[in-house]
C-alpha cells in the first residue's frame, strides 16, 4: 500500500510542480489570494465592529429604559424598547441573512413591529453579487481557480500522448486519478488556510470549537467535490475545449442559476401573502378581542363580570385592584395569543420556502454548501426567526409587566382622573422602580447541536455529491484509455 | 456561397456554438416568464390590499366617528407602488425596498421605515430576471463563444492556411465573430421584446434596453477581441476571459458598493426611530405650549385653534406627534440625502463595471431602482401631508365628523410617472 500512496503523491507533486511554472497559474493564484486576504480582512473589520456597535446599542437601550422619569405605566407601554440582533462570531466568515434583515426591533404594546433598517435598503445599488464575503469567495471564485489550474490534469497528458506510456508501466488508472485529485485536494486545503484563520478567530471570540471547524470542513467537502468533478471531466472527456466548456457550463448553473431558479421555485410553490396583507386579516380578528385601551368596550363585558364577582362587588369602582389595567392586561394576552399565531404561520411558510429552495442542493452543491454554512455560522433564517421569537417574548414579558403595575400600583379613581388636572395627571404616575420589569436581552447564537441538527440536510446533500462523484470518478478512471 | 453566408454556415455547423446560444436564449425566456409572473402576481396583490383596504376603512370609520382624533388614529391608508409594465425586466430592488405601506395620523418618521421584506434567503439569493441574465451571464456566453475563434484554427494548422487565402483577414475574424454577437443579441431580444410586448411596455423602452444590452455584448466583444489577438492558446484565453469577467461582473461591484458605502455616510436608521421616539414621549410631560409654538410656526393657519384645554386634547396629541416628526427631520432628510448621494456616486463609478452599469440602466428603465424607491418614499410623504391637511382644521376646530366631511378624505394616487 505505501508503494501504491507513494506513487499517488509522485504524481500529485509533478501536477504541482506544472503549475508552479505556469506563470499565468501563479498570476491566477496571487489574484485569487489577495480576494481572499481582502474579503476576510473587510468582512472581519466590519462584523468585529457590528458586534461591539449593536451589544453597546443594545445596553444603551436597557439603560434608557430604566432611567425613565415616574409615569403612567402605559405610557412606558408604548414608549417601547429596542431590541438588537447582535451578529455571531462566525458572521466574519458568512454574513448570512444579517444584512438583508433588519437588525433591531422596536418593541411597544400591542404591536409587533417588523425588523427594520435593513443594511442592503441603505447601501449603494450595484447590481449582481453586491458584496463579496470570504464565504462567496470560496463558493464562487475559488472553483473557477480549481477549473483553471485542474481542467488539463488528464488532457495534458493525452494531449502531450503522455498517458499511454504511463498506464503501459503499469500505473493504474485509479492511482493516476487518486494522484490528480490528491494535487487538487492539496491546493484546496492550501486555500481554505485563510478560512481555517479566520474560524479560529471566531473560536477566540467565543464560538464553539466543533461547529467553527465543521464550517470549514463544510467548504473543503465542497472543494473536493470540484476537485473530483474536475478530474473525471479531464479524464472523461477528449479535448482541452470540450473539458473546459462543459466545467464553465456546470459552474454556471450551480452558481449563478440553480441558486436563482430555486427561489423562482420555491416562491411560485409556497406564495407569501406578504406581513401587509395578513395584517389585515389578523385586525379583523384583533376587532372581535376588543380595543384594550377602552374598558368600556363591550369585548370586556366578561372580565368585568368574572372580577366583579371574584372580588364581591358591584362596580368597577369598589375593586381593589386598577380595571383599566386588569383590561389592558387581558387585552394584551388575548392579542399576543392572535398576533403569535398569524407570526408563527409566516414564519412556518418562511421555512417551507426556504426547504424548497434549499432541496436544490440536489441539483447545485454550491446551494447546498451555503445552506449548511448558514445553519454552521448561526446565519441563517431560523436564527433570525429566534431573534423575533425571542424579541417577542421581551416585548410581552416587559408589556405584562407595566400592565401589572398598573393593575396593582396605580388606583382606578386616579387613572380615570388623570386628564382632569396637571395635578391629577402626576396622581396617576408611578414611580421609575417599576420599570426594572424589563429583561436583560443579549441575543446569543444557537447552540452547536442545534446548529449541526439545522445543517443536517445540506451536509448529507454534499456527502452524497461527493461520494457519487468519487465513485464514478474511480470507476470511470478503471477504464482509463489513453 | 458568398462570405457571410459561409460564416452562418460554420456557426450553424458548431454544435458547442449552438448549446451556448441554446443556453442564453432559454435563459432569457425563463427570465422573462418568471419576471411578468412576478410582476402579476404583485399586481393581484395590489387589488386584493385595496380591496381589503376599503373593508377594513368602512368598519374602522363607522366605529370611531365620535371626533375627528378617534378617526384619524384609528384609520389606516394604504399606500403602494404599482410595477411599470417594463418592471418584468428588473426587478431590482423590490425585493428588500417595500412597495407597499400602510399609514396613519401618527408620527411618520415612525411607520415609514417598517418594511414587509420578502423571505431573506430569497433576497440574498436575488432574482432571476433578464438584468441578471443580461448582466452576469450573457458575457460568459459570449466569452465561450468567441474566446477560441482565432486559437481553435491555429490550434488545428488552419490559420496560416486561412490568412493566406481570405482576401481580408481581419475581415474574416470580424465577421465571424460578428455573427456570433448578433446570434446571441438576437436570443436575448428576441424574449424581451416577446415579453415587453405581452407586458404593454412601450416600444421606445424595449429600444433602449436592446441598445444597452448591445453596448454591453460590444463591451465584452472588444475586450475579448483584445485578448484574442495575443497568440495565447485556447485556454489561457478562457482562463484570462473569465478572470476579467470575475473582475468586472463580481470583484469591481463589491469595491464600488463597499467604497461608496465608506465614502458617504447615512445616519444610523434607528437613530431616526429613538429620536423621534423620545421627541413624542418627553411632549408627554413638557408644557403644552412647548409643543403647539413649534407646531403653528408650521402651521400659522390653526394658530387662533391651538389653545389646549385641560390635560389632553386630540390637537394637542397630533401636534406633537407632528413635532416628532420636525424633531428627527434633520436626521431623516440626513438619511433620504445619504442615499440618494450614494446611489448617484455608483451611478458614476459604475462606469468602471459595465455589467454593473447595464442592470443599473435596466431597473432604471424599470422603475424599480433606489430612486424609484425614494420616489415611493416622497409619495408617502406627501400623501401623510395630505392626510395632516385634511384633518388639522376640522380638529382644531372642534368640527363634527360628518359623511360629507369624510367623504373629502384624501385617497392615496398614483401620481403619474416621470421616469
Amino acid at each position: 500500500m505505501s508503494w501504491g500512496s507513494s506513487r499517488v503523491s509522485t504524481i500529485a507533486t509533478a501536477e504541482w510542480r506544472l503549475w508552479m511554472r505556469s506563470k499565468s497559474a501563479i498570476a491566477a493564484l496571487l489574484a485569487v489570494v489577495l480576494i481572499i486576504a481582502a474579503t476576510s480582512v473587510l468582512t472581519a473589520v466590519r462584523f468585529t465592529e457590528e458586534r461591539q456597535e449593536r451589544a453597546h446599542q443594545q445596553e444603551v437601550a436597557e439603560e434608557t429604559f430604566l432611567s425613565q422619569p415616574a409615569r403612567h405605566p402605559h405610557r412606558m407601554v408604548h414608549y417601547g424598547h429596542y431590541v438588537f440582533r447582535t451578529p455571531p462570531p462566525l458572521a466574519i466568515i458568512d454574513p448570512g441573512v444579517d444584512s438583508v434583515t433588519g437588525q433591531s426591533i422596536f418593541l411597544e404594546g400591542h404591536r409587533q413591529n417588523t425588523a427594520m433598517f435593513a443594511d442592503t435598503r441603505a447601501s449603494a445599488n450595484v447590481g449582481g453579487f453586491q458584496t463579496l464575503s470570504p464565504a462567496s469567495v470560496y463558493k464562487v471564485l475559488i472553483p473557477l481557480l480549481l477549473i483553471a489550474l485542474g481542467h488539463g490534469v488528464f488532457v495534458r497528458e493525452r494531449e502531450a500522448r503522455t498517458l499511454a506510456p504511463l498506464l503501459a508501466q503499469g500505473v493504474s488508472g485509479v492511482t493516476l486519478y487518486a494522484g490528480k485529485v490528491l494535487a487538487l485536494t492539496a491546493l484546496s486545503a492550501a486555500l481554505l488556510t485563510p478560512m481555517l484563520i479566520m474560524s479560529l478567530i471566531g473560536v477566540a471570540s467565543g464560538e464553539a470549537a466543533s461547529v467553527s471547524l465543521a464550517v470549514v470542513a463544510a467548504y473543503g467537502a465542497y472543494l473536493l467535490v470540484w476537485s473530483a468533478l474536475i478530474v473525471l471531466m479531464s479524464a472523461a472527456l477528449r479535448t482541452r475545449g470540450v473539458v473546459l466548456g462543459c466545467l464553465v457550463f456546470v459552474w454556471l448553473s450551480w452558481s449563478l442559476i440553480t441558486p436563482r431558479l430555486a427561489v423562482a421555485s420555491a416562491s411560485a410553490a409556497e406564495p407569501s401573502p406578504g406581513k401587509l396583507e395578513t395584517d389585515y386579516q389578523l385586525k379583523a380578528d384583533l376587532r372581535k378581542l376588543g380595543d384594550g385601551h377602552n374598558a368600556a368596550d363591550p369585548a370586556f363585558n366578561a372580565l368585568k363580570a368574572n372580577l366583579l364577582a371574584e372580588y364581591d362587588v358591584d362596580s368597577v369602582e369598589e375593586l381593589p385592584i386598577n380595571f383599566r389595567g386588569a383590561v389592558a392586561q387581558a387585552s394584551e394576552a388575548d392579542l399576543t395569543e392572535v398576533m403569535n399565531e398569524y407570526a408563527e404561520r409566516r414564519m412556518a411558510l418562511e421555512i417551507r420556502q426556504s426547504h424548497h429552495a434549499n432541496g436544490f442542493g440536489w441539483l447545485s452543491p454550491t446551494l447546498a454548501v451555503s445552506a449548511a454554512s448558514r445553519h454552521l455560522a448561526g446565519v441563517d433564517l431560523e436564527t433570525h426567526h429566534r431573534f423575533l421569537r425571542e424579541a417577542e417574548a421581551v416585548r410581552f414579558d416587559f408589556v405584562q409587566g407595566l400592565n401589572k403595575s398598573h393593575v396593582e400600583e396605580l388606583s382606578y379613581a386616579d387613572d380615570i382622573h388623570r386628564n382632569q388636572s396637571a395635578e391629577a395627571s402626576r396622581r396617576a404616575r408611578i414611580s421609575p422602580e417599576n420599570w426594572s420589569v424589563l429583561n436583560e436581552f443579549r441575543f446569543q447564537p444557537a447552540t452547536a447541536d442545534e446548529r449541526f441538527g439545522a445543517a443536517k440536510a445540506p451536509i448529507s446533500m454534499l456527502t452524497v455529491w461527493l461520494t457519487t462523484l468519487i465513485a464514478v470518478g474511480v470507476f470511470a478512471s478503471r477504464r482509463l484509455k489513453p | 456561397m458568398s462570405g457571410l453566408g459561409r460564416e452562418l454556415w460554420f456557426l450553424w455547423r458548431d454544435r458547442a456554438a449552438k448549446v451556448w446560444l441554446l443556453i442564453g436564449c432559454a435563459a432569457a425566456g425563463l427570465a422573462v416568464v418568471f419576471g411578468l409572473t412576478e410582476i402579476a402576481a404583485q399586481r393581484d396583490m395590489i387589488e386584493r390590499l385595496k380591496a381589503a383596504d376599503e373593508i377594513e376603512r368602512a368598519v374602522t370609520t363607522e366605529g370611531h366617528r365620535e371626533d375627528w382624533g378617534s378617526a384619524a388614529y384609528y384609520t389606516f391608508h394604504l399606500t403602494y407602488d404599482p410595477p411599470e409594465e417594463f418592471a418584468f425586466a428588473a426587478l431590482g430592488l423590490r425585493d428588500a425596498s417595500p412597495w407597499k405601506h400602510r399609514v396613519r395620523m401618527l408620527a411618520l418618521e415612525g411607520q415609514i421605515h417598517e418594511s414587509d421584506a420578502a423571505n431573506p434567503d430569497f433576497a440574498l439569493t436575488g432574482r432571476f430576471d433578464f438584468a441578471f441574465v443580461a448582466a452576469m451571464i450573457a458575457p460568459l456566453i459570449l466569452i465561450m463563444l468567441l474566446h477560441d475563434l482565432r486559437s481553435r484554427e491555429r490550434a488545428s494548422g488552419r490559420y496560416n492556411l486561412l490568412s493566406a487565402t481570405s482576401a481580408d483577414v481581419r475581415m474574416l475574424w470580424f465577421s465571424r465573430a460578428a455573427w456570433r454577437v448578433g446570434a446571441l443579441t438576437f436570443v436575448l431580444l428576441v424574449p424581451l421584446w416577446i415579453a415587453g410586448f405581452m407586458s404593454g411596455a412601450g416600444a421606445s423602452k424595449l429600444f433602449a434596453a436592446s441598445l444597452a444590452l448591445l453596448a454591453h455584448l460590444l463591451f465584452w466583444w472588444t475586450v475579448i477581441a483584445f485578448v484574442n489577438s495575443r497568440t495565447w492558446t485556447s485556454t489561457v484565453n478562457l482562463t484570462a476571459l473569465i478572470g476579467l469577467w470575475l473582475a468586472f461582473a463580481v470583484v469591481a461591484p463589491a469595491a464600488i458598493k463597499a467604497s461608496v458605502d465608506a465614502a458617504i455616510g447615512v445616519p444610523e436608521g434607528g437613530d431616526i426611530m429613538l429620536t423621534q421616539r423620545e421627541a413624542v414621549n418627553d411632549a408627554w410631560d413638557l408644557p403644552q405650549e412647548a409643543t403647539m409654538t413649534p407646531f403653528v410656526e408650521r402651521h400659522p393657519d390653526l394658530e387662533p385653534y391651538a389653545e389646549v384645554e385641560g390635560t389632553f386634547e386630540w390637537k394637542w396629541y397630533y401636534a406633537f406627534q407632528q413635532v416628532g416628526d420636525q424633531v428627527a427631520e434633520p436626521l431623516s432628510v440626513a438619511y433620504r440625502e445619504g442615499r440618494a448621494r450614494r446611489d448617484a456616486l455608483a451611478g458614476r463609478l459604475a462606469w468602471l463595471s459595465p455589467p454593473a452599469k447595464l442592470e443599473r440602466a435596466l431597473q432604471r428603465m424599470a422603475g424599480t431602482d433606489a430612486l424609484a424607491a425614494l420616489q415611493y418614499e416622497d409619495e408617502v410623504r406627501a400623501f401623510h401631508a395630505d392626510l395632516r391637511a385634511f384633518y388639522y382644521p376640522p380638529m382644531f376646530k372642534g368640527e363634527a365628523v360628518t359623511d360629507a366631511a369624510l367623504a373629502e378624505r384624501p385617497n392615496f394616487e398614483i401620481p403619474a410617472k416621470g421616469r
